[in-house]
């Protein structure tokens, strides 16, 4: 009786474990697809995720490039940042990134749609004029700052001759307060201005032509086929743009670097370079770390807030 | 499988966006503390201490190093014929030069090098401007036991030039070119016009008054992309610029002074102060066009500005001396240090390749090749040296006022004031600010740095 029992229970196990193995199909299958974004998981971890912890880390304490050893400070450097001699510096090079990027949403979104527009036709001409447009955007920063180093200087530049030739004063682009900024976005306009239109013409050759021949029945003219039409189911693009275009100009550095590196009188003072400041001229990484996460945190409330408000405002054409 | 909408995936896609933005700024910034890279380095106030044994500065094995320069094209065979004679004199030693930039560009790159504890060259120029705070750092290595280990005579060296390449009293590196700050001015139109630069800063205010006046052109110019050429004006009025209890008199009465006397120069259209990316180019191309009349600049340039100007005569004079008499300068140009997280191989060949440099073999190759000035006193009593003013007679007024040239100031908050001095005086001078409220605000930033130094 008892044999029969254990045997009984002997065989009630082997079909449990026939039927719940150590790894389910599932779990098993799951781990597999683990491993493969493995990879991808530690590269992330370790070249995106771990410097934002350490930079954090170095953000409370007192490192200076040229030392080797360093000790925490607690917020004596966030302190510094928002009540000390950096809040002025903060706040300027605040105003100066927005600004600059207001510029190069304005210029990529209304001067690329504007151009889209334009070039909205297949023909062989146009085709070449949108090459011409577009082409820009892939000349490297630092040969189209140098370029416009010289199309700008006060002396010899071809802006200022020109101006000259048609009885107007030369300017002194790179070094008036009020010219800086917007000579920086002359350089800006000219490389992103065909980014904008080729996205919007490959948005605009997206919309089904059904719609704007139901408006010509119905004897819209080509203002409201405009804005009643193309514009709204634009929106998705405008979004993705305004996003992408803002996030990118508020990184901006190179051409600041090269045409103005900060000024006059810190005018042109962006956000990233003044943590380039802090960290590579006074060699203050703890400082220029302080800054690099304030920034990190402004930049992700804004992304934020951007797709909030977005989701009110975006029409997809499904 | 569950959708992604559009809503997470465009969210997501921002915060990661914004994550790279913020990798990106942290460049550098995760090398950490004094762990591993600190291990590896000397303790340079140790090893000055240490008693002098020759063995330990000897080369024995082959070896390629690398010299890092400033030295742009125009000198490159220059460079590349010292660095040929040095290689043919040794078995051991190769030497690389490599031209990384200006002094700017150097310093970010042996600072990023010596923070990362790798990519080092064995030897480097240097400004002066940087010598306290590599001394100060560690950055690098105290030369003084290489000086006592192989009996290096260091006596020949003009004492300024020395002193500036110390900190706290320990050889960090070796007077290599040197310059100072000088007037270049057009001679020619001086002696049409009856002109010569005034010795007293009060002469000067009405003389460029009156060469505006007289040519329509700029008096002088002042360049402002570097404190350096404004600074000692300050110094011979009698101020410190740090005091002795750490704190800045640029806001004291004299400062002002000075400060007030520059940008009445400026207002009047007597002078201009030279600001931006390109404002060293702009005002050498200016005088070259003779819309400035003098310049004040490194005297360094002096070979650039006499190839450049074949129309007219270039003159060479001291700056005017201050109301107290003073009349000092300070030494410019560059040093040759050797970086102290190198390995003990790499440093005795530098050590080797830096006497050379140094040597009064080349002294005279570097002074006449590049317009520097001659390092060693020795050099100038020979023929080599009497030609050399022979054939630079503008040079008189430097050897006339060499026992003038000063060290530079030697603090480690120096790199970071004098970039806020800069940025201020730009504010004076050229976008209309106030001299008293921006030098009180100037001050007061100052202030918080040499405490933060302190």
């Amino acid at each position: 009786m008892k044999q029969a029992a254990a045997g009984a229970a002997s065989a009630t196990q082997a079909v449990k474990a026939d039927k719940k193995p150590f790894f389910s199909q599932r779990t098993l299958s799951h781990f597999i697809d683990f491993l493969f974004v493995l990879p991808a998981l530690i590269l992330l971890g370790v070249f995106t995720y771990y410097p934002i912890v350490k930079l954090v880390q170095i953000s409370f304490t007192d490192w200076n490039l040229l030392n080797d050893t360093w000790k925490y400070v607690g917020l004596k450097n966030w302190q510094w940042l928002f009540a000390g001699s950096g809040a002025k510096y903060l706040w300027n090079s605040l105003k100066v990134t927005f600004l600059y990027s207001m510029g190069e949403i304005l210029v990529t979104m209304v001067g690329g749609m504007l151009l889209a527009l334009l070039f909205n036709r297949m023909t062989r001409s146009f085709g070449l004029m949108r090459a011409f447009v577009f082409v820009p955007k892939y000349v490297a920063m630092s040969s189209a700052a140098v370029v416009f180093l010289w199309i700008l200087n006060t002396d010899s530049g071809v802006l200022n001759y020109l101006l000259q030739c048609i009885g107007l004063p030369a300017v002194d682009w790179l070094n008036q307060q009020s010219t800086a900024l917007p000579s920086v976005l002359m350089l800006t306009g000219w490389r992103v201005i065909g980014y904008g239109m080729m996205i919007y013409l490959s948005a605009m050759m997206g919309i089904s032509q059904e719609y704007y021949e139901a408006a010509s029945l119905d004897g819209a003219n080509g203002v409201q086929k405009f804005f009643r039409i193309t514009l709204p189911l634009l929106s998705p693009t405008t979004l993705f743009l305004l996003v992408t275009t803002f996030l990118s100009s508020m990184k901006v550095f190179q051409s600041v670097d090269i045409l103005t590196s900060g000024g006059p009188a810190r005018s042109t003072e962006v956000f990233v370079y003044l943590i380039y400041r802090y960290a590579m001229v006074d060699f203050r990484m703890d400082r220029a770390a302080t800054a690099a996460v304030m920034f990190f945190l402004i930049l992700l409330v804004i992304t934020v807030l951007t797709m909030k408000v977005s989701d009110r405002s975006v029409t997809y054409d499904s | 499988m569950k959708k992604i909408s559009r809503r997470s995936f465009l969210t997501a896609t921002g915060i990661l966006t914004a994550s790279a933005a913020l990798t990106a700024c942290s460049g550098g910034g995760s090398t950490g503390k004094a762990g591993a890279a600190a291990s590896s380095a000397p303790a340079s106030s140790a090893a000055a201490s240490e008693a002098a044994d020759p063995s330990k500065y000897e080369v024995t094995e082959p070896i390629t190093i690398t010299w890092w320069h400033a030295l742009e094209s125009q000198y490159d065979d220059l460079v590349a014929d010292v660095v040929k004679k040095f290689n043919e004199t040794q078995s051991l030693i190769t030497v690389e030069a490599q031209y990384i930039g200006a002094y700017k560009d150097i310093n970010e790159a042996l600072v990023a090098a010596h923070a990362a504890g790798t990519g080092l060259p064995a030897i480097a120029v240097a400004n002066t401007d940087y010598v306290a705070s590599y001394g100060d750092s560690g950055l690098f290595e105290n030369l003084d036991p290489y000086i006592e280990g192989t009996s290096y005579d260091t006596d020949d060296f003009s004492a300024g030039l020395l002193l500036s390449s110390q900190f706290e009293g320990k050889q960090v590196a070796l007077p290599f070119l040197h310059s100072t700050q000088v007037i270049y001015y057009n001679k020619t139109m001086a002696d049409a016009n009856g002109w010569t630069i005034p010795e007293k800063i009060e002469d000067f205010t009405p003389f460029l008054a009156e060469v505006h006046k007289t040519a329509g052109v700029y008096g002088t110019v002042v360049p402002g992309w570097d404190q350096w050429y404004f600074e000692t004006m300050y110094l011979n009025e009698g101020v410190q610029i740090i005091t002795d209890d750490n704190t800045c008199d640029l806001g004291s009465d004299t400062a002002l002074g000075v400060t007030s006397m520059i940008k009445d120069w400026c207002d009047a259209g007597d002078a201009y102060f030279a600001t931006g990316t390109d404002a060293s180019a702009a005002m050498r191309q200016n005088f070259y066009d003779q819309k400035t009349f003098s310049v004040m600049h490194t005297s360094s340039l002096y070979n650039n500005y006499v190839s450049k100007c074949p129309d007219f005569e270039v003159g060479m004079a001291w700056y005017p001396a201050a109301s107290t008499g003073d009349k000092n300068s300070e030494v410019g140009g560059c040093v040759l240090g050797i970086p102290s997280k190198n390995d003990q191989a790499t440093k005795n060949a530098a050590w080797q390749f830096l006497q050379f440099l140094c040597g009064k073999e080349v002294n005279m190759e570097w002074a006449e090749g590049t317009g520097y000035l001659p390092t060693r006193n020795s050099v100038l009593e020979t023929d080599e040296g009497k030609q050399f003013l022979e054939k630079k007679p503008a040079f008189q007024c430097i050897f006339d006022n060499l026992n003038l040239i000063n060290p530079r100031i030697q603090n480690s908050a120096w790199s970071e004031l004098a970039t806020t001095w800069k940025n201020y005086m730009e504010v004076i001078m050229n976008q209309d600010g106030d001299v008293n409220s921006n030098s009180e605000d100037m001050v007061t930033e100052i202030d918080e740095i040499l405490a933060d130094h302190a």
